[in-house]
């Protein structure tokens, strides 16, 4: 009974984290727009419209090569610089050209989101 | 005396053999030859071609900026070969590249099952145009450019031709032709037919963009479009 209480309990706490976790991407993207004004898309959204996934991995830790990075629990000041470096060129070693292929698809607001995104995953 | 001869022997080897390296148009045996000859499993084809919608989207359509083209309607002896030069290192696409890999898709037989998966998809009726449409001075320039140099291998309406790997690229993106079109003129692109490339030399930017415009707004045959251009892949949920 204890068990199942718990469980219930953990159930309702985990939907309320989803719910707050939500209504904090949705605040998030309302707030972010490009240099335009056009509202920038939420993290979930970009991540998979800017085709990140396909090479991160949907969960961004199971990515589709092992010499692709995980991405998730990353540290967002560390992603959005090696976004910002691959797309730019400044940094052009390893596997960055697979990268800098679809880099011209993403803004500057956009890269701001996406690593706040890939911040909040579970590692 | 000796040695400028060895350097004189040197260049002229250079100069026979360099241009005949560079190029990768069509190599004999190898994966391409053995997929053609292959009988496609479709149903393994749509699970081989779940990895390729992530990009080129689950209705092979691409994306109208030119970044992705549209695989939909594609000759499978064209897609075959494009997927097997891009995984021999004969076509150099770093984004693509690790896609292609057998331990991404498979075998020959895997590269057959999601060619004729994709060959038999409806295309887009809303293609990344050029901006020129038909009465404008470069429409009418692409038009002769393409009738000029063009027809003889891709067709009056730009249906290719499935036998000698020459690609149809009516309904493709303007940006993507835009961009292979430059890197096979400029020698970019090894895996380019050597006809080709001498064919479009004397191109300058402004009849590679003309003729493409045109190449860009011919139309697809009804039959070959999907119903709306808000069409979505039933075999993805």
């Amino acid at each position: 009974m204890h068990r199942k209480l718990t469980l219930v309990m953990a159930v309702l706490g985990v939907g309320a984290l989803v719910a707050v976790a939500g209504i904090g991407r949705a605040e998030d993207a309302a707030a972010a727009k490009d240099a335009s004004g056009t509202p920038v898309a939420d993290g979930a959204t970009l991540y998979q419209t800017k085709t990140c996934f396909t090479c991160h991995g949907k969960d961004a830790k199971t990515p589709l090569l092992p010499e692709y990075p995980k991405l998730a629990g990353q540290n967002p000041a560390y992603a959005l610089q090696q976004m910002k470096d691959i797309k730019s060129g400044v940094r052009a070693n390893g596997q960055t050209l697979a990268m800098k292929g679809i880099m011209h698809l993403v803004s500057d607001e956009e890269m701001v989101v996406l690593a706040e995104y890939v911040a909040t995953l579970e590692p | 005396m000796k040695r400028t001869w060895i350097v004189a022997a040197v260049v002229v080897a250079l100069g026979s053999t360099l241009p005949a390296t560079a190029n990768e148009w069509l190599q004999e045996g190898g994966e391409r030859e053995e997929a053609l000859d292959l009988v496609p499993d479709l149903e393994n084809g749509l699970s081989v071609y779940e990895v390729c919608s992530g990009c080129h989207l689950p209705e092979g359509w691409g994306t109208p900026d030119g970044t992705f083209p549209q695989l939909a309607g594609q000759h499978t002896s064209v897609l075959i070969k494009q997927l097997a030069d891009i995984r021999e290192g004969n076509r150099d696409n770093p984004t693509m590249y690790p896609f292609a890999l057998p331990r991404t898709i498979g075998d020959a037989q895997a590269l057959a099952d999601v060619v004729a998966y994709i060959e038999k998809l409806p295309m887009n009726p809303a293609n990344g145009q050029g901006p020129w449409e038909e009465g404008a001075p470069e429409f009418e320039l692409g038009k002769k450019l393409y009738a000029d140099n063009c027809v003889r291998c891709h067709g009056d309406t730009g249906e290719g031709m499935p036998d000698k790997y020459y690609p149809r690229i009516q309904g493709q993106h303007y940006k993507y032709m835009l961009r292979q079109f430059e890197w096979i003129r400029d020698g970019k692109r090894r895996n380019a037919n050597p006809e080709m490339v001498e064919q479009i030399q004397k191109f300058s930017d402004t009849d590679m963009s003309a003729v493409i415009n045109y190449v860009s707004r011919i139309p697809v045959p009804a039959e070959d479009l999907a119903e709306s251009v808000d069409w979505m892949n039933p075999d993805f949920d």
